[in-house]
């Protein structure tokens, strides 16, 4: 811009789209400049989790020494174990009361040899078992791939002689040939979402799941934009990731259900569900793929927090002598588990969660500048992400594997915020005029769709009119909550709760309170069986880049500018903003610091458990080896 | 002393046989890219007996055109593995195929044909598709050139015989301009 000539000054106001973005950047440099950031984000991950780890091996380790000398006391008082054992054991645990000392307490001193083998002592076991588990589920779930479920439960072959159908079918053998892949088994699913997700273990088997409505919504060559997205986040091994990323999560789960298996059926089921699936023979891939996914969620699913076996068996309010007994001997499990959990839910939600939410952004990015590289046309592509901004983009059954589709299933809003509201308002007054009820008093419904000032207010009359119990404007709201949904492409849940009811319930009518308790406790179940429990719930930050930032990388790689793409932010919200995160930062600091701090007095307080536990056990067995003898 | 050297040799060789590897696999991709395009062209031969077919009989009037495109494929058929007579025969086949479905905008019957959108499909993805298959043959000659090209492989691929591919470019005299 600043080597513009004189001459072309004048044209410069007038026409925008000569001068466009000041960095370009071809395709080719996009790619290679994402793909060095994925090293980099793959080595960020690496490091997060090595620093999740440390607390979770040093919760694990005791617990696996606790349960071997406890059963190792048990053996011995049948049948006594050669004395070699307890001097190792002995010369270990001096060994690592040594190490624990110098670093607690600065008391003594070490040589590095003595510190390592401390070292060892203390974090080997934890690490020996993840790791094992960790190869145990790559292993696992390596035939079975992610996104089972999806495809065998309301998928279906393209129809070939519906035009639409063959051109999806076409179109992603082009873009197939254009990326050297083999073709991918294409599945489509008709539902109200529109959006397209690429599942698999590797590009020879992989699979495409496109709903319908993508296709009617999408002209050709912005279907051909997506796909090529999805085919190149293919062809760039985007697949892999996934399921490496995947198996970090499911290990984790993998070791607390393992925990959680002596207390209650529910992790035991699942280890049953574990073992069936590894032996399960059956050649068709649709269904050993949904058995796999089913376990995975299963898997995923017991890294929330509160809903364990564990913690069903603690807080069970029926108190027995029984109980207490076994709560006394399980202690340290029990301890542990909510160690554990604690760790867990802290590390993935806010450290291992947003690194891997990082690497699978830049992941995104590359499938961007592939999907640009196949087709040489970046427009098309702008065009598609634009569209689908606009669309409902949730596919029922893929909640679980949501950062697997192209746009967010969730939707995205960061382009509706900066578009004018212009168009929003319109389409509110179109729909709030639609409802009115067609048996109209002249006196009401009488405002023009321009009129928003008297539209505005006849909402209120009517909102004011359905908090008091008036029935015809609870039926008017109930219309236009259902066109507005429409036009929007959303189905309105048909059980919507009722503005009555919520008005009641605030006066104290027990009956509408029952009732809104019901319609909650039904959202969160229907929630639960979409599975909103998956990879981006564990994760603070989103999977999936904000559309306007993709946007924005597509106009550099060449993508046609539009000025109202990007909202101007005022000045004053930027002091506001930056004001607020100044406060807000450091206390959100605070707070993750107590945190840790709690957690390592959590690791603590485990150890300092298991081994009072254990000193127990043993003195129990001593003296009973006493009075045998 | 005499393991060091023995070490080092065993690096080395692992080190050439890699670069050699990756070559190969390179020269592959691009042989292998270039079959597939005369298998999209390949495509469009097959296909343009049922496209003649479907129109004849909307079509009566232009027999003209549907001899054209008829002579264009049986032309591109015969011209054979030599590139220098194949090229412009298959493009005077596109050229026909395009001047065909440019007359028959004038049938609103024959294009609300239900099986004659599906061909018009189905042909204008197989010219995605060469399009394509040129695209990704140009991909991987241009890797495969630049890696043979670059500094520890160029010392090596004159001595294993890897010389650079040619790219898939529209020369001059290859452009056709369609007779009206």
């Amino acid at each position: 811009m600043t080597s513009a000539p004189d001459a072309a000054k004048p044209d410069a106001t007038s026409d925008a789209r000569q001068l466009g973005p000041r960095d370009r950047e071809a395709f080719y440099k996009a790619q290679s400049r994402n793909r060095r950031a994925t090293w980099r984000m793959s080595a960020l991950c690496f490091v997060a989790a090595l620093i999740m780890g440390i607390p979770l091996t040093l919760v694990l380790t005791p617990l696996v020494y606790a349960l071997t000398l406890a059963t190792a006391d048990v053996i011995n008082y049948f049948s006594p174990l050669p004395p070699e054992f307890w001097t190792t054991v002995n010369s270990l645990g001096r060994l690592a009361y040594s190490v624990a000392d110098y670093f607690l307490n600065h008391r003594g001193t070490l040589d590095l040899q003595t510190l390592g083998a401390g070292l060892v002592v203390m974090l080997a076991p934890g690490i020996v078992i993840t790791f094992i588990l960790w190869t145990g589920v790559l292993a696992l779930f390596r035939r079975g791939g992610v996104g089972g479920t999806l495809a065998s439960l309301n998928a279906r072959e393209p129809n070939q002689g519906d035009l639409k159908e063959l051109q999806l079918h076409d179109v992603v053998e082009e873009m197939a040939i254009a990326a050297g892949l083999p073709v991918p088994h294409v599945m489509l699913v008709d539902s109200s979402g529109a959006n397209a997700a690429a599942f698999g273990t590797s590009p020879q088997d992989a699979r495409l799941v496109v709903s319908r409505r993508l296709l009617d919504d999408l002209q050709r060559d912005e279907l051909e934009a997506l796909l090529a997205h999805l085919i190149g986040s293919i062809g760039n091994g985007d697949l892999r990731i996934a399921f490496t990323v995947t198996s970090v999560f499911e290990t984790c789960g993998l070791l607390v259900t393992l925990i959680n298996s002596p207390f209650g059926k529910q992790s035991r089921g699942t280890l049953w569900r574990i073992l069936r699936y590894g032996l399960m023979r059956s050649s068709s891939a649709g269904a050993k793929s949904a058995e796999a996914e089913t376990v995975a969620v299963l898997l995923t699913g017991c890294l929330d927090m509160g809903d364990g076996d564990i913690d069903r068996f603690v807080n069970n309010p029926k108190k027995s002598t029984w109980r207490n007994f076994l709560f006394l001997v399980f202690l340290p499990i029990i301890f542990s588990n909510m160690a554990m959990e604690v760790t867990l839910w802290f590390f993935f939600t806010l450290l291992l969660g947003p690194c891997m939410a990082l690497l699978w952004r830049t992941r995104r990015y590359l499938a961007d500048a592939s999907a640009v590289a196949l087709m040489r046309n970046p427009d098309a592509l702008a065009r598609a992400l634009k569209r689908l901004s606009q669309a409902a983009t949730d596919i029922p059954g893929g909640a679980w594997a949501s950062h697997l589709f192209v746009v967010s299933p969730k939707g995205d809003s960061s382009l509706n915020a900066s578009r004018s509201s212009g168009e929003g308002m319109q389409t509110a007054a179109r729909a709030w005029v639609e409802s009115a009820p067609s048996v109209a008093p002249s006196a009401t419904s009488a405002s023009a769709p321009d009129d928003f000032k008297a539209l505005r207010m006849e909402m209120n009359a009517t909102r004011l009119a359905a908090m008091s119990g008036d029935p015809q404007a609870i039926e008017r709201l109930a219309a236009f909550a259902r066109a507005m949904g429409a036009a929007r492409g959303i189905q309105v849940p048909a059980n919507m709760p009722i503005a009555a009811d919520i008005a009641a319930a605030c006066r104290g009518d027990k009956t509408a309170i029952a009732r809104l308790q019901a319609l909650g406790g039904e959202s969160r179940q229907n929630e639960a069986k979409r599975g909103s429990t998956g990879l981006q719930a564990q994760s603070s930050l989103s999977f999936h880049p904000s559309l306007k930032r993709r946007l924005r990388r597509l106009e550099r790689m060449g993508a046609s500018y539009s000025p109202e793409a990007h909202g101007k932010k005022s000045k004053a919200a930027v002091i506001i903003m930056s004001v607020l995160g100044l406060i807000i930062g450091p206390l959100l600091l605070a707070a993750a610091g107590m945190m840790l701090v709690v957690i390592a007095m959590l690791v603590m307080l485990n150890i300092m458990i298991v081994a009072i536990w254990l000193v127990v056990i043993h003195g129990i067995f001593v003296l009973l080896g006493h009075a045998h003898a | 002393m005499i393991l060091i050297l023995l070490a080092a040799s065993v690096l080395f060789l692992f080190f050439v046989a890699a670069i050699y590897n990756r070559l190969v696999r390179l020269r592959n991709r691009v042989q292998n890219a270039w079959s597939d395009i005369d298998v999209q062209l390949k495509r469009r031969h097959d296909l343009v007996p049922n496209l003649v077919e479907a129109v004849r009989g909307y079509m009566d009037h232009e027999r003209g055109t549907l001899e054209e495109v008829t002579r264009a494929r049986s032309q591109a058929m015969a011209s054979g593995p030599d590139l220098s007579a194949r090229i412009p025969a298959e493009m005077l086949l596109g050229g026909a195929i395009g001047n065909l479905f440019v007359r028959a905008e004038n049938y609103p019957s024959l294009r609300a044909a239900q099986n004659f959108q599906l061909l018009q499909e189905q042909i204008a993805s197989t010219e995605n598709r060469i399009a394509y298959a040129r695209q990704f043959y140009n991909e991987s000659v241009r890797q495969y050139n630049t890696v043979q090209a670059t500094f520890p492989q160029n010392l090596l691929a004159g001595a294993f015989g890897f010389t650079p591919a040619t790219l898939f470019a529209a020369s001059a005299g290859d452009r056709i301009v369609p007779q009206a």
